[in-house]
């Protein structure tokens, strides 16, 4: 481990030497301001300008008038264009002298047949992807007009891996490079995702709410900031000030309906601006299943195994998001007060795995009610001062209800025992553990700060904080007064500081940013106790214990552009992830005390790769890139084995155990041609060890080998002018792999652990109509109903069909 | 374009190749390598390795239990070698598979523990080597005692299995005042030759009433045990008590005098509970089979003894016989004696491995050691014929197997290879038998 701390340290050295040596040569600034006009003298608005070689431009305003600042000494040559017209290019100096020119244009129409013109821009997506980070931008435009989920948009995003226990609305859990669980955190714009409760999370929200999801391997920029050892998936809500509205709803297999309605109204002249988002989701999710669990049992306990409609396993999900304020007026680009509504209710069909006794009438329910305030503003006060604030308040609930003792077959009816009578369970529920009624109360809260202040082009210092605090409450109707009574409290609140230093250097080729965070965790358990007073009488009193940690973590990402569509990008971090409630208290049903010196887990997290692209040759582009990462974690947090000497006590703490590493490589190809095909396929592959007192074994359960590929060609003017075409093909592929370790050569009964290689295919076909308006759906998801599993014996939903209708308006 | 589609295919297709190459090789080179040899002659018999591989800590077993057959003849070669982990039947059972065998070691039974299949029984025919030949239907007992069962073969020729779970739940009076801990039993006995179950009954089990005031219930059971007469199983328990005032377990409280679970058998009816006054602590054991039948009457260990372990003895009247006093202390002169796991034979000796205070923190707890007791004379010393590495524990030992008067067990320290040694308990000799190919913190959990 020492190795990895000395070779951060060189990293960083190495860093700051780079910053310094950038940080010489910088100068005084001019601007360059003027109008375009066309030969009629008429105000050429959303013409480009464009100073060469420095990737400085603006569009024209309204008026025709642009403004570029920032534009070093020396000499320049301003290009401007507009489509059907020609363009002008005129150069000019900078000097101490001349600080401030200005230049008009006359731009004449272009009578002769226009030249395509190749925009070379970067798109909000690859300039993320190329900041040197690990980070993958997905966007949701087109998904949202398809019958497609944010989680399986997530899937089909190299080095990512979801795995869900079933359809619509089931577990799902997250794994970046082979990093899952506490590891991986997810956010909505910054906010933690636990924040909105488990009735508002990427089950439920439709694509058509997000803008864009941003996933971040292993090293997590300062503006998001947490305590993400693995790294973070942040979904971006949309944040337009235009006037829109759309509204969807499909419908299809295992009748699942899904609808959501999206819009926002701005007054033009005040800035005042309302919007909001509705979202409604159903499915019974009575998909067939069959396997070595799916039995119905008859006399003596004889099985025979049917294929089986699931018949416990409905979902159902509402909620929505109001806002009202102000864009783009003069104290603020984005100002929003709103609320956040949700609600679900989750059948549980059956526990981890799929076993012989199907569960019926079990089931989760969870809402939550948060207000929400935002604010964003560009260049506040002064220019280059940058200011976000999001922050969250309110309530969440989550309800466990499982009453029914009867035990119920695979075929939905009561099942017999092996006298041919219908029997209860022991344990009086469906789930051994006994009837539940078990209620969970949260008040919630979350606030993340961003404030940047670019000191010029070339250097940005950035500062971030992210508060999260949970109060808990638990009870459960079924258990009496005084056990609900003695019931403890935990809360959790987490403060996160961020400090960013950003640099771009060298004509934009080097960017790089460096980032240190610091992590403070305050935990409170509250444990009611019988203690006597001055008189010797039993009274109760709330044994309180409470510990405040504080851990430090730093990291860096860098990307160098060798040529414009060359870029080398390296990043790495130290990251951490704080123990959580149980973890630090213990569970009391587990028979789990609290450990308060249990240290956090901590990772030492490196990211290598290339981007080539995109080049564009004729009509064809692609682009290619690749990542090779490692992920050294040290002091895993984790519950010691059963020894004679424990097995009976009360007294087991969660313990740091041992350390793991996953090392891997990503790599993507993206083509399109014409852009009207396209071609997407990426390729994960990674091993994940961990080791405990010296003993390293590769960890079982995990789908170290996945690829993904998807086509999309598009006709136009096909059955009407005007109307666009879309196919779509997908293909999701994951390697074999096993529940058990790796075993010797030459044994036996190993089949019986392995989850089988899987290749799903999904085809799908859009149809806009002529006004744009109007966009149909129709989605075939595994078209050849092949048995999936993300988990062992836990079997997905075969052959599905999908249609769904978008109606969309722009402009009003 | 038409071009970049098929490379596309192509390319897909060249790259599924490799995988689904790198995804069989696996398979093609496990060839049935049969170092076996021929079938045992008739004065000999299969011996069963099990074997648990390390899941993700040393010594944890939770990585697959693998079993392999090898001839008594070649249990006891020295020259031999045997590599469970390597060419071993691996049990289908998603935690450590609690195995049981037939008494002539020609049939290993199972009951998947955890998981998917959680509760499946399953019948194997021995027939050497990783040969394993699943026989019978299949059933599953968990609709009754659950998915992690607890469960034992009944010495009654291999004909019945005995599986156990409890449940509890607290109760309060119409003031909300603690009044008892309710504990729910269920017994089913399975038919292991029919592979059918064969009965399955609950009850509700009740303490004394001070005991029950006190916050004390049975908080798990094992051990299902008939007595001589086969008209009553006994089944292990023990006991966990609440702080009546806040319902909140609680810990270092008075032991109790150790106590059994009786009921009628085969009808599982009429329970009651019986409980000793030399031994105090839990007669439920843990993965081996904790209490046996010797001349009348059913001899039981105990665990978790504040003065150490004791041999308890359950007389033909179905009470505990308090005038028997077999202490492990006194016996082997330690503290803290622990009998982990344990076999009599048919001559009132026994080898009994267990753990004391002075055991060495070992890789995976504490270390452990074997004995070879006297029931009759309520003796015991330590065997010193067998190596006892810090790092090798017993906590998980399972089988042993008699052979007349010679007990076969395995010996092996974490991640360390080890032996099969023998030992004649009438005169007290130890036979290193062949040798055990261990791998990286695993370990071996016995012979069927």
């Amino acid at each position: 481990m020492t190795f990895f701390k000395y070779n951060m340290k060189n990293l960083l050295t190495a860093f700051l030497l780079i910053i310094c040596f950038s940080a010489q040569g910088q100068e005084a600034f001019g601007t360059i301001f003027g109008k375009a006009i066309d030969a009629s003298g008429k105000p050429l608005p959303y013409a480009s300008v464009l100073v060469e070689g420095l990737k400085l431009g603006v569009l024209t305003d309204d008026n025709g008038a642009y403004s570029i600042s920032k534009i070093p000494t020396g000499k320049h040559r301003v290009v401007i264009s507009f489509i059907g017209y020609g363009t002008r290019s005129k150069s000019f100096e900078v000097n101490e002298s001349a600080s401030k020119i200005k230049i008009d244009f006359t731009l004449q129409e272009n009578v002769e047949n226009l030249n395509e013109v190749t925009v070379n821009g970067k798109t909000k997506e690859t300039a993320l992807e190329t900041e040197g980070f690990a980070v993958n931008a997905i966007k949701t435009k087109e998904a949202s007009l398809r019958n497609i989920q944010t989680n399986e948009l997530l899937n089909t995003t190299v080095g990512v891996k979801i795995r869900q226990n079933g359809g619509l609305g089931s577990d799902v859990s997250y794994s970046l490079n082979g990093l899952s669980g506490n590891s991986v955190r997810i956010f909505i714009d910054g906010i933690p995702i636990s924040t909105y409760g488990n009735s508002f999370n990427l089950n439920s929200i439709p694509p058509s709410m997000i803008k864009q999801i941003e996933v971040y391997k292993g090293v997590v920029p300062g503006h998001l900031a947490d305590d993400a050892l693995g790294g973070a998936i942040n979904i971006m809500l949309h944040n337009d000030a235009k006037t829109n509205f759309n509204a969807s709803i499909s419908y299809g297999s295992f009748n699942t309906l899904q609808a959501s309605v999206n819009g926002l109204y701005r007054l033009e002249k005040s800035g005042f601006t309302i919007k909001a988002s509705l979202f409604h989701n159903y499915s019974a999710n009575d998909y067939k299943v069959s396997g070595r669990s799916v039995v119905v049992t008859g006399l003596g306990g004889v099985q025979t195994p049917i294929t089986a409609k699931r018949f416990n396993d409905a979902y159902r999900s509402t909620g929505g998001m109001a806002q009202i304020g102000y864009t783009d007026v003069k104290w603020a680009d984005q100002f929003f007060i709103g609320i956040t509504g949700s609600d679900d209710y989750k059948e549980v069909q059956h526990g981890a795995f799929m076993t012989i006794t199907p569960y019926k009438d079990r089931f989760l329910e969870s809402d939550a009610l948060l207000g929400s305030i935002n604010y964003q503003k560009i260049d506040l006060f002064t220019k280059g001062l940058d200011v976000n604030i999001n922050g969250l308040y309110g309530k969440r609930n989550r309800a466990v209800n499982d009453t029914v003792a009867w035990a119920y077959s695979w075929n939905g009816e009561r099942a017999i025992d092996f006298r041919g009578d219908e029997y209860q369970y022991t344990w009086g529920s469906q789930q051994e553990g006994g009837p539940t009624l078990a209620k969970i109360k949260r008040n919630v809260a979350s606030i993340r700060t961003g404030m940047s202040y670019a000191i010029n082009d070339n250097h940005k210092v950035l500062l971030n904080h992210v508060y999260s605090g949970i109060d808990r409450e638990d009870s459960d109707a079924l258990r009496s007064v005084l056990e609900n009574t003695f019931q403890g409290t935990r809360d959790l609140h987490k403060n996160i500081y961020s400090l960013t230093y950003e640099l771009t250097a060298f004509d934009e080729k080097l960017k790089a940013s460096l980032f240190g965070k610091h992590y403070q965790q305050k935990t409170t358990s509250v444990d009611p106790a019988v203690e006597q007073d001055a008189n010797g009488n039993d009274v109760v009193a709330n044994e309180v214990v409470s510990s405040n940690k504080n851990y430090d973590g730093y990291g860096f990402a860098t990307s160098y552009a060798i040529i414009p569509n060359i870029t080398l990008l390296a990043s790495a971090e130290k990251a951490i992830r704080l123990p959580n409630e149980t973890e630090i208290f213990g569970n009391d049903g587990d028979n789990v005390v609290a450990n308060s010196s249990i240290d956090p887990e901590s990772s030492n997290n490196y990211n290598l790769g290339f981007r080539l692209g995109s080049f564009n040759i004729k009509k064809h582009d692609f682009t290619i890139s690749t990542n090779v990462f490692t992920r050294n974690i040290k002091d895993r947090i984790g519950l010691p084995i059963e020894t004679s000497l424990n097995v009976d006590d009360e007294l087991i703490v969660y313990v740091n155990q041992g350390s793991g590493t996953s090392k891997g490589i990503d790599a993507q190809l993206n083509y399109s041609y014409n852009s009207n095909f396209g071609l997407n396929f990426n390729i994960s592959r990674f091993d994940l060890k961990i080791a405990n007192q010296g003993i390293e074994i590769d960890v079982p359960n995990t789908p170290f080998f996945t690829m993904n590929g998807s086509l999309r060609y598009s006709f136009k003017d096909l059955l009407q002018k005007k109307s666009r075409l879309n196919l779509f093909y997908t293909m999701y592929f994951t390697d074999e792999f096993s529940f058990l370790t790796s075993q010797g050569s030459n044994t036996v009964g190993d089949e019986f652990f392995k989850v089988p290689q899987q290749l799903a295919q999904d085809f799908g076909l859009s149809y806009v109509f002529p006004n744009k308006k109007l966009v149909m759906s129709f989605d075939i998801k595994n078209i050849f109903d092949e048995p999936v599993y993300d988990n062992l014996s836990v079997q997905k939903p075969g052959r599905a069909f999908y249609l769904k209708l978008n109606y969309t308006i722009n402009k009003f | 374009m038409k071009r970049t589609f098929l490379n596309f295919k192509t390319l897909t297709v060249y790259i599924l190749t490799i995988g689904l190459m790198a995804a069989c090789s696996s398979d093609e080179i496990s060839e049935n390598t049969d170092p076996a040899g021929p079938d045992p002659s008739e004065d000999s018999r299969w011996i069963t390795i099990a074997a648990a591989k390390m899941g993700d800590a040393p010594g944890d077993g939770n990585g697959g239990t693998l079993i392999y057959s090898v001839s008594s003849d070649d249990a006891k070669d020295p020259t031999k070698s045997i590599e469970p982990f390597e060419n071993g039947f691996i049990a289908p059972s998603n935690r450590t598979a609690r195995l049981q065998s037939s008494e002539d070691g020609n049939t290993i039974f199972n009951i998947s523990y955890a998981g998917d299949t959680g509760g499946n029984y399953t019948k194997y025919m021995v027939e050497g080597g990783q040969n394993f030949t699943p026989t019978g239907s299949s059933v599953s007992i968990a609709p009754y005692v659950g998915t992690a069962p607890r469960w034992i073969k009944l010495f009654d020729g291999d004909k019945t299995g005995a599986a156990v779970y409890v449940s509890t739940e607290h109760q309060f009076d119409e003031n909300d005042v603690y009044t008892r801990t309710e504990a729910t039993i269920g017994v089913l006995t399975l038919d292991l030759v029919n592979s059918a179950i064969k009965e399955f009954q609950e009850h509700s089990v009740a303490l004394s009433a001070e005991e029950e005031a006190n916050g004390y219930y049975i908080s798990r059971i094992d051990m299902p045990v008939l007595n001589a007469a086969g008209d009553k199983l006994y089944i292990g328990a023990r006991l966990s008590k609440v702080d009546p005032a806040t319902t909140e377990s609680d810990s270092d409280y008075e032991i109790l005098g150790s106590k059994t679970i009786v009921l009628d058998y085969p009808s599982l009816l009429n329970p009651s509970v019986i409980t000793s006054t030399v031994g105090h602590g839990n007669t439920n054991g843990y993965r081996s089979i904790n209490a046996f039948l010797y001349e009348g009457s059913v001899y039981q260990a105990n665990q978790s003894d504040p003065e150490g372990s004791h041999i308890l003895r359950i007389d033909a009247d179905n009470e505990y016989d308090n005038a028997y006093e077999f202490n492990l202390d006194d016996a082997l002169g330690v503290e803290d004696a622990y009998i982990l796991a344990w076999r009599p034979t048919g001559n009132g000796k026994a080898v009994i491995a267990y753990r004391h205070s002075g055991s060495a923190e070992g890789l995976a707890g504490a270390q452990g050691f074997f004995a070879l007791a006297d029931l009759n004379a309520k003796t015991a010393q330590k065997i010193d014929d067998i190596p006892y590495d810090p790092d090798f524990y017993l906590f998980q030992y399972q089988g042993f197997v008699v052979d007349g008067t010679e007990i076969y067990l395995t010996q092996g320290a974490v991640g360390q290879n080890g032996n099969i040694y023998v030992v004649d308990t009438e005169t007290g000799n130890v036979t290193k038998g062949a040798e055990l190919v261990n791998v990286t913190g695993s370990h071996f959990v016995g012979v069927f």
